[in-house]
């Protein structure tokens, strides 16, 4: 089928593609969920919840559905106020699990807001992109989408959630990118995010294998992350390097702008205070799960069991699955998270390879779904949060698919659709209807 | 949407990203789940299934004449698979019923079955329950589910250690074993394997084929159901050509003897196959079946594994009289009629040469020097005959070969004469060819070879290797592997050689040095000697054969009494013990040989498990 506006002009308001997947992957993830569960002890409260959130997803999807997205524009103090507001109360009233306070406690079911959160900024930066589209190349826009991000990261830090933040991050560093924004500019926030994750990264590795401290440069550098006088001098250093090299490349002729060098020291020095940043804010389960990425199969029965576990389940079950409610590895406990974030074990091995192929290729449908949905939208605004939802899944679809063959570290990120989560589900569908909403006011049926 | 602010090229970027993870991850699935399918589906039924092995019964062994030498041993134990009792008043129950059966107390075993339950894994709440408890137990098996018995084979030598430098014994493999085993799946980290002898050189005929029972366990090792139960299969029995009576005969009468160590060998002269094979001081081999290591390292330590019969290596002395006379008949060098006298001993210029009887013999001719071992009458002869031919005879009757019996580090002795000298370039004085002739100086034999000696001289000069398996039988009965005679080497020596040999062998027994050996109705053949030991006590040989009146021999044996001092007296008697258990199936005093019933396992009883303690 060629999508072209005037073949749009004759379909409805529904995008009937795009809901017989999201149906098809909800009924795969129920299947699955409940074929996990089933032999846990606290099953019956998992699969109530999960018939919970059911409905309450497709009510929000057919309510935003049906609502001009529009609005969202319109209101965005509304939203950006509302998503911060839920993140403070979280932090304020809400519940401790596993380290991190990111619940509410209600009467059926529990609420974790960062998975609303996480649409609200997409809506907050849509606007704010599109109201600056004309200066889209001036780094003071980039800086300012990060200045709008920062509050919401600040909330989700002090929960903390990590994997909330692995999945914001790249999410507006795509709906950038999809803006237009400068590829050197990017870079830098890029080159930031990049630095300020590779210290602690190096880090743990060096207290991972002790014998390299023998080396003085890997000692001096392993204490850096005490933040004593040697990171300023690692500071100064740098400053002074860049100054000299920039002296080099003047004397050479040279046509590098300074402020080339500038940036770089700025980028290392602020990426290496903010890796030191996260060293310390990092949790002890937080800490092991960066080891495990390090060296996934040095302990089978440590760190890296859960990845080889679910390697394992997944190529267990072979081409057709051992068949639904037949699979030990999950069944038996040997796969962790089985209903959460490991879900894609199941479904590996009980429905096999065909299973598989048949949610990554309904997660690729959904994306080119959306993409082609964004590309249709009646103004920017529309565009913008197509991107961005378009990145929010392809972020998903990345992390959870890379941990769960093996290519990527354990992250905790759940698959949507898929996933046992009411929160998620319902804002995932949420994000669904929203694309829908833009479907269905597409500049076409103007 | 048409705006001149944005360009959707970008977009177009990101879905080809996106669009080429998704090849990455088709990629990485076709790999995981169509190519590498079975490698994962191993791990995981290896993750899920838990096997209780039961150790299937090894292979028995059998002498020639059927008694079971090594054999199984059912060892009965009580195993409780839990989730199957609901309330703690059944758990009570049970706890009680097994008190009163087992005679154990009623708290420790009511502690076992809620920690069993607790824990979700099979324990063991007894072990090594007497047959007479096991029949109503298994009443109680039907009464309450969960409960179950199993049974263990373990290995079992009834006569301990008789046997046993033959048998070998069985223990924990090594680190060394365990690189070679652990790949067969029907070997575990505490499968017991024979360490030497027959249960090392027969492992793979003797293991048979493990059976088990699967049980399907979660992530924390806890029972989720029992799967099924494989069937053992016993290995193969080993039929030995040993004779039990000949057997015990020699190993009862080395016992008796002076020292009690040394060795004796006896071969049959038409085949080569071994009657009897002892080795002093021996071991009791069931000592290593619940070998613990804090507890028997020290006798392990101490084992006495060494074979005197075919390790130990002694000076000949006399028995080497009949290679002497030999190349005396054969060369003809010195007519059998022709005397020498002995006044008690020789004078060789430098030095005097003494004969064992210090009084001398007097006149001696061939048949008279043999019977009475006079040495004066070899010193005189051998220097007729000269020390070449000596050396070539000693040569031709096998003596510094190994006789190829397939045990393992058996020694080939030595062989020294002038040849030897010259090509050590050294020298051959006359005293040498004085020593060479009465089997003295640097001679050295194994019983074994000596035992090979006589067999040629009953059987007229045919060497065969000596073997002592019949045949190995596997279950379903089919031979795998039979013992067949095997000929070495063959002497051709003159008629009259074997007739004059064999006379004088026949007067040393009847009239001669050799007459402790002497038993009526059986025609017997033998040499004595005492080999000179300047460390201690000599060492006492006897080396006979023996054959119904008329008939070709039937046995051939030699005696090595360590520090004996004389083999008319330490050594004899021993050849006439194993002599007559096998003409006239006489035993010595305590007949302890009754055949013990031998236990068939694998067929009555349906399961086993290995022993490890509480958690199987």
């Amino acid at each position: 089928m060629i999508f072209t506006p005037q073949a749009a002009l004759k379909k409805s308001r529904m995008d009937w593609t795009l809901f017989i997947s999201i149906l098809l992957l909800l009924t795969i993830g129920t299947v699955a969920v409940i074929s996990s569960v089933v032999v846990l002890p606290h099953q019956a409260k998992i699969v109530r919840t999960h018939f919970i959130a059911l409905p309450l997803a497709l009510i929000a999807f057919s309510a935003v559905w049906s609502l001009n997205y529009q609005v969202f524009q319109d209101q965005w103090k509304f939203v950006y106020g509302l998503t911060l507001m839920s993140l403070a109360a979280v932090l304020l009233f809400g519940v401790a699990d596993k380290g991190a306070r990111s619940w509410f406690h209600l009467p059926f079911f529990s609420v974790q807001p960062s998975e609303f959160a996480r649409i609200g900024l997409i809506l907050v930066l849509a606007n704010y992109l599109d109201k600056r589209i004309v200066k889209i190349r001036e780094f003071s826009v980039v800086l300012g989408a990060f200045l709008l991000a920062l509050p919401v990261f600040f909330l989700l830090i002090k929960q903390p959630d990590f994997s909330a933040i692995l999945i914001t991050l790249p999410i507006i560093l795509i709906m950038l990118f999809a803006a237009g924004a400068n590829i050197s500019h990017l870079a830098i926030i890029f080159g930031y995010s990049f630095i300020s994750g590779l210290f602690p990264v190096l880090w743990t590795l060096i207290n991972m294998n002790p014998e390299l401290l023998g080396n003085p440069f890997v000692n001096y550098f392993f204490h850096l992350s005490d933040f004593s006088w040697n990171a300023l001098f690692f500071l100064a250093g740098t400053g002074l390097a860049a100054y000299l090299l920039w002296v080099l490349s003047v004397q050479l002729y040279s046509k590098i702008s300074g402020v080339f060098f500038a940036g770089a020291a700025m980028v290392i020095s602020f990426g290496f205070l903010s890796g030191i940043m996260v060293q310390h804010q990092m949790k002890e389960y937080q800490q092991k799960r960066l080891e495990v990425f390090l060296s996934p199969e040095s302990d089978p029965r440590g760190a890296g069991y859960n990845l080889l576990q679910a390697r394992v389940a997944i190529g267990s079950g072979g081409i057709l699955g051992r068949g639904i409610f037949s699979g030990t590895q999950s069944r038996l406990g040997f796969v962790p998270e089985r209903h959460t974030d490991f879900i894609l074990a199941v479904i590996g091995e009980e429905m096999g390879f065909w299973g598989t192929m048949l949610v990554a290729g309904l997660y690729v449908l959904l994306l080119r779904r959306i993409m082609l949905t964004a590309k249709l939208a009646r103004d920017r605004f529309g565009y913008l949060v197509g991107c961005g939802i378009f990145g929010m899944f392809m972020v998903y679809f990345f992390i959870n698919f890379g941990m769960l063959l093996g290519l990527i570290p354990v992250a905790g990120v759940p698959l949507p659709l898929l996933s046992y989560g009411g929160s998620n589900m319902v804002a995932t569908l949420t994000a669904m209807g929203i694309m829908q909403s833009i479907y269905a006011r597409r500049y076409a049926l103007v | 949407m048409i705006d001149r602010h944005i360009s959707q090229e970008r977009l177009n970027y990101l879905w080809i990203l996106a669009y080429a993870a998704a090849l990455v991850f088709l990629l990485r699935l076709i790999n995981l789940q169509v190519l590498m399918a079975s490698h994962y589906r191993e791990i995981a039924d290896k993750n899920r299934t838990q096997i209780i092995a039961q150790v299937a019964p090894r292979g028995r062994i059998f002498t020639s004449d059927d008694i079971a030498v090594a054999t199984n041993k059912p060892s009965f134990s009580l195993i409780y698979f839990p989730g199957q009792l609901k309330t703690n008043s059944e758990t009570d129950a049970l706890a009680s019923g097994l008190a009163r059966q087992l005679a154990l107390p009623y708290e420790a075993l009511r502690n076992t079955l809620f920690k069993s339950a607790r824990m979700g894994t099979p324990m063991r709440l007894a072990e090594n329950i007497s047959s007479k408890n096991m029949l109503s137990l298994s009443e109680l098996k039907s009464i309450y589910p969960g409960v179950d018995i199993i049974v263990e084979a373990r290995r079992f030598y009834p006569f301990g250690a008789y046997l046993s430098h033959l048998i070998g014994y069985i223990g924990k493999m090594d680190p060394r074993e365990w690189s070679q085993r652990g790949k067969d799946k029907n070997y575990s980290m505490d499968s017991r394997v024979g360490k030497t002898g027959l249960e090392k050189m027969y492992e793979t005929e003797l293991k048979g084929l493990d059976g088990g029972i699967y049980l399907e366990v979660d992530s924390r090792g806890r029972l989720s159901r029992r799967l099924e139960s494989r069937e053992w299969a016993s290995g193969a029995d080993i039929y030995l050509t040993i004779n039990s009576k000949a057997q015990m005969a020699a190993e009862e009468g080395l016992a008796a003897s002076a020292t009690g160590k040394g060795a004796v060998v006896a071969l049959d002269p038409r085949s080569g196959a071994v009657l009897a094979l002892v080795s002093m001081p021996d071991y009791d081999p069931n000592i290593f079946v619940a070998y613990q290591e804090d507890r028997d390292q020290e006798k392990l330590k101490n084992l006495p594994e060494f074979n005197v019969a075919l390790q130990g290596t002694y000076p000949p002395a006399s028995p080497f009289k009949i290679i002497t006379s030999a190349a005396l008949l054969e060369t003809g060098k010195v007519s059998v009629d022709e005397t020498f006298n002995c006044p008690g001993y020789y004078d060789a210029g430098s030095r005097k040469f003494k004969c064992w009887e210090k009084k001398g013999h007097g006149k001696m001719d061939f048949l008279h020097g043999l019977a009475h071992s006079c040495d004066v009458y070899y010193y005189n002869a051998a220097l007729r005959v000269g020390p070449l031919n000596i050396e070539k005879k000693a040569r031709q009757f096998r003596l510094g070969l190994p006789t190829g019996i397939s045990l393992p580090d058996e020694k080939s002795g030595n062989v020294f004469g002038p040849s030897q000298r010259a090509a050590k370039k050294s020298y051959w004085f006359i005293g040498d060819t004085l020593n060479l002739a009465i089997g003295q100086g640097e001679t050295l034999v194994t019983p074994i070879q000596t035992a090979l000696v006589i067999a040629a001289v009953a059987n007229g000069g045919i060497f065969h290797r000596p073997y002592y398996v019949n045949k190995i039988v596997n279950r379903e009965g089919v031979a795998l592997y039979r013992g067949r005679v095997e000929e070495l080497s063959r002497l051709n020596f003159k008629d009259s050689t074997w007739d004059l040999l064999r006379q004088g062998l026949r007067q040393v027994v009847d009239e001669g040095t050799g007459q402790a050996a002497k038993t009526s109705g059986i025609d017997v053949y033998g040499k004595t000697g005492t080999a000179q030991n300047p460390q201690g006590k000599d060492h006492a040989w006897f080396v006979a054969y023996a054959a119904l009146p008329g008939q070709p021999a039937e046995v051939a044996v030699s005696v090595l009494v360590e520090h004996g001092e004389h083999g008319a007296s330490a050594a004899a008697p021993i050849a006439k013990m194993v002599i007559e258990a096998l003409f006239k199936n006489k035993l010595p005093s305590k007949a302890y040989m009754a055949p013990a019933p031998s236990v068939k396992l694998g067929t009555a009883v349906p399961a086993g498990l290995a022993p490890e303690a509480g958690k199987v």
